[in-house]
């Protein structure tokens, strides 16, 4: 562990004073995001760009296109998520290490010295406390930017069309591209779906993204026996909340969004698993207590 | 508890904001009758007096029960058409696929709501196009690639539905939609498609006679030059000359960006924009261009205005200019909020009437010098 604590110290002289190499990190993904946000459009516009890429290589289908569209984000994403999984574990071991329980015993009824000594032992260990969450937030801007960009692609409204054709690069034939061929399996979509079922209408795409979006989070939540542990506690939430939440989406947006939900899901899953972070037995009601 | 709830309605908040970054969805439609501006914007079609701008009634669809969760929400942009008999047809744009025949004499007094003639729910697919009427029938394009065909005797039934297009890919590999409303001889009905196609059907035997593509889709309509012969401008920035009874077709005239608002035939001249902002008037007679086109400002989707002495033209940046025989540009209405205008203007009762998207009001009513005479809602 010394080894590990000096490694960082030597890194850090080349540092600012006060700045530690975690602290510039988070620096760093705050200026990405801010830099995504004030330049909105152009986050769009290169993932319209990308997605009618894809498109016309395909052979104008916007469902295999958005697919390998994931697919690709994924691809981009892959070390951020990998980070995220490392930033997760480092914390939730950390909720264990012999160090960190004394200093919660000990600073129990002191809590700005408690959380100084956490920010020493974070530092001593080389961890960042919002290692796990600072490759979420760059995601973000991402998954935002897609609801508009797959809204626009396809087009449902001549404003929309008007608004892609601002969006796309001259090296794009944008006029004997649009309109995009939105059909892809039984969908539409650049619409809500629906399938009728017994006379009645049933989202099935929406369902299937709060499904896999449950399965993804509960697959890939690290078990926890510490019933204080702040990251297992949110973790557990979000895997009830982000299906509701993406549910909804699905209900009300373009199904083209909800495929990219599902195609994620799978991704994610399958990316955990290549990496042998994936366990089954989180599917199994009440497994979390063992 | 009180943190993870405050946590989820962070990221609620900041999903729905930031998926709402995309701004309007769909420019407003708009008609007038002499006496009733009739505007789809959105969520209602909202009937305002001309003369004080006043609402006198909106209607948003006939479904009033309670919803819980509103999932399948109407969209009406459509610009609605008015009959002889003083019904206006509204489209909803939505998921719905509902079409109403309302009648503005008959409204509830309890609701305000006018009363729904009639209602067909036949398609599959979006309103985009308004409809046209040819003596006692309704020819509606769809999205999904049909034109449904009403009596408009009784209103709802369906004469038939006639397949112009497929909705999704046709055998050049492209799909289409038919958004803009058609344009008749009195033989024939003429249709644009998103497919780059143009249609043209027999009005007696509902047979497609000719189908030719342009290279580029067509979101406007077709227009009748005084020749016969049909005109018609594409995203392929080039205006086609047709012969309405062959379909034999030639380029004249390349354009500088895509045509999109259907172009107007007055007299010997055609007047139509682009979307870079271009201007152009067209002499059918000469097959020349009456002077080089002017760019007033910005983009221009909806087509001109052409009045006994001048042509007014919306552009999106909001502004209306003024155009003469000359082709001298005049700003005739300085838009200063921001608002957008992609939807075409509208004369009526001695006002120009000019659709808004993005500022403060939907609707302007300005008189003919060019002066602000009410705005909805009032500002």
């Amino acid at each position: 562990m010394k080894n590990t604590s000096n490694k960082t110290q030597a890194k850090q002289v080349e540092l600012p004073q006060g700045f530690s190499r975690e602290s510039l990190k988070t620096v760093a993904v705050i200026a990405i995001l801010v830099l995504a946000f004030t330049n909105w459009n152009a986050v769009i516009a290169i993932l319209i760009n990308a997605m009618i890429f894809i498109y016309g290589l395909v052979g104008q289908n916007f469902g295999i296109a958005l697919i390998l569209f994931t697919i690709l984000i994924r691809v981009i994403t892959w070390p951020l998520n990998a980070q995220q999984m490392k930033g997760a574990k480092a914390m939730q071991d950390l909720q264990t290490d012999k160090d960190w329980l004394a200093i919660q015993k000990k600073y129990a009824k002191d809590r700005e010295k408690l959380a100084q000594e956490q920010m020493r032992l974070y530092r001593e260990k080389g961890i960042n406390p919002f290692g796990s969450c600072l490759p979420t937030l760059i995601q973000f801007p991402i998954l935002f930017a897609l609801i508009p960009s797959i809204t626009f692609a396809i087009g449902s409204t001549p404003l929309s069309i008007l608004k892609l054709s601002r969006s796309v690069y001259a090296f794009q034939d944008v006029a004997a591209l649009v309109p995009l061929n939105s059909k892809f399996l039984w969908m539409d979509l650049g619409l809500p779906e629906r399938t009728l079922l017994f006379g009645l209408s049933i989202p099935v795409l929406a369902l299937i993204v709060a499904l896999t979006t449950y399965v993804q989070s509960k697959l890939t939540m690290p078990p926890s026996t510490n019933p204080n542990d702040q990251a297992a506690a949110t973790g557990k939430m979000m895997s009830i909340y982000m299906p509701i939440m993406l549910f909804f989406f699905s209900l009300n947006y373009a199904s083209g969004l909800a495929v990219y939900f599902i195609t994620s899901n799978i991704l994610a899953i399958a990316q955990y698993a290549m990496m042998g972070k994936v366990d089954w037995r989180n599917l199994l009601p009440g497994s979390q207590k063992k | 508890m009180r943190k993870k709830l405050v946590f989820i309605a962070i990221i609620l908040l900041a999903a729905v904001f930031l998926s709402g970054c995309t701004g309007a969805i769909a420019w407003p439609g708009l008609a007038a009758d002499g006496q009733t501006a009739y505007l789809a914007n959105t969520t209602a079609v909202h009937a305002i007096e001309l003369k004080s701008g006043k609402e006198l009634w909106s209607f948003a669809g006939d479904d009033t029960g309670f919803k819980l969760f509103n999932t399948n929400p109407s969209l009406y942009v459509t610009t609605p058409v008015i009959t002889e008999d003083g019904l206006v047809i509204i489209l909803d744009s939505g998921n719905k696929h509902e079409m109403f025949a309302i009648n503005p004499k008959d409204i509830n007094q309890e609701t305000n709501a006018p009363a729904v003639a009639w209602k067909f729910t036949g398609a599959e697919g979006n309103w985009i196009a308004p409809p046209l009427i040819v003596g006692n029938r309704l020819f509606a394009p769809n999205a999904d690639g049909n034109i449904y065909v009403l009596d408009m005797e009784d209103g709802q039934s369906l004469k038939q539905a006639i397949k112009v297009i497929e909705p999704f890919l046709n055998s050049e590999g492209q799909p289409g939609r038919l958004w803009a409303q058609p344009v008749s001889d009195g033989e024939r009905i003429f249709v644009t498609s998103l497919d780059h196609s143009v249609f043209a059907i027999d009005l007696e035997t509902y047979e497609i006679i000719w189908h030719e593509d342009l290279g580029g889709a067509v979101p406007g309509g077709a227009a009748l030059g005084s020749d016969g012969m049909l005109y018609v401008g594409s995203l392929a920035k080039q205006l086609e000359k047709f012969d309405p009874l062959t379909g034999e077709h030639k380029p004249v005239l390349d354009t500088k960006g895509w045509i999109w608002g259907t172009p107007v035939a007055e007299g010997d001249n055609l007047y139509f924009s682009d979307v870079d902002g271009y201007f152009y008037s067209y002499n059918i007679k000469e097959e020349k261009l009456n002077w080089e086109p002017v760019k007033p400002d910005n983009a221009i989707t909806a087509s001109p205005l052409v009045q006994s002495d001048n042509i007014l033209l919306a552009t999106e940046t909001g502004s209306v200019y003024s155009i003469d025989s000359e082709g001298k540009v005049v700003l005739w209405y300085d838009e200063l909020k921001d608002g957008k205008a992609y939807t075409t203007p509208v004369s009526s009762d001695g006002y120009v009437l000019v659709a808004y998207l993005e500022t403060d009001y939907y609707l302007i009513a300005l008189n003919e010098d060019g002066r602000q005479a009410w705005t909805f809602p009032a500002q």
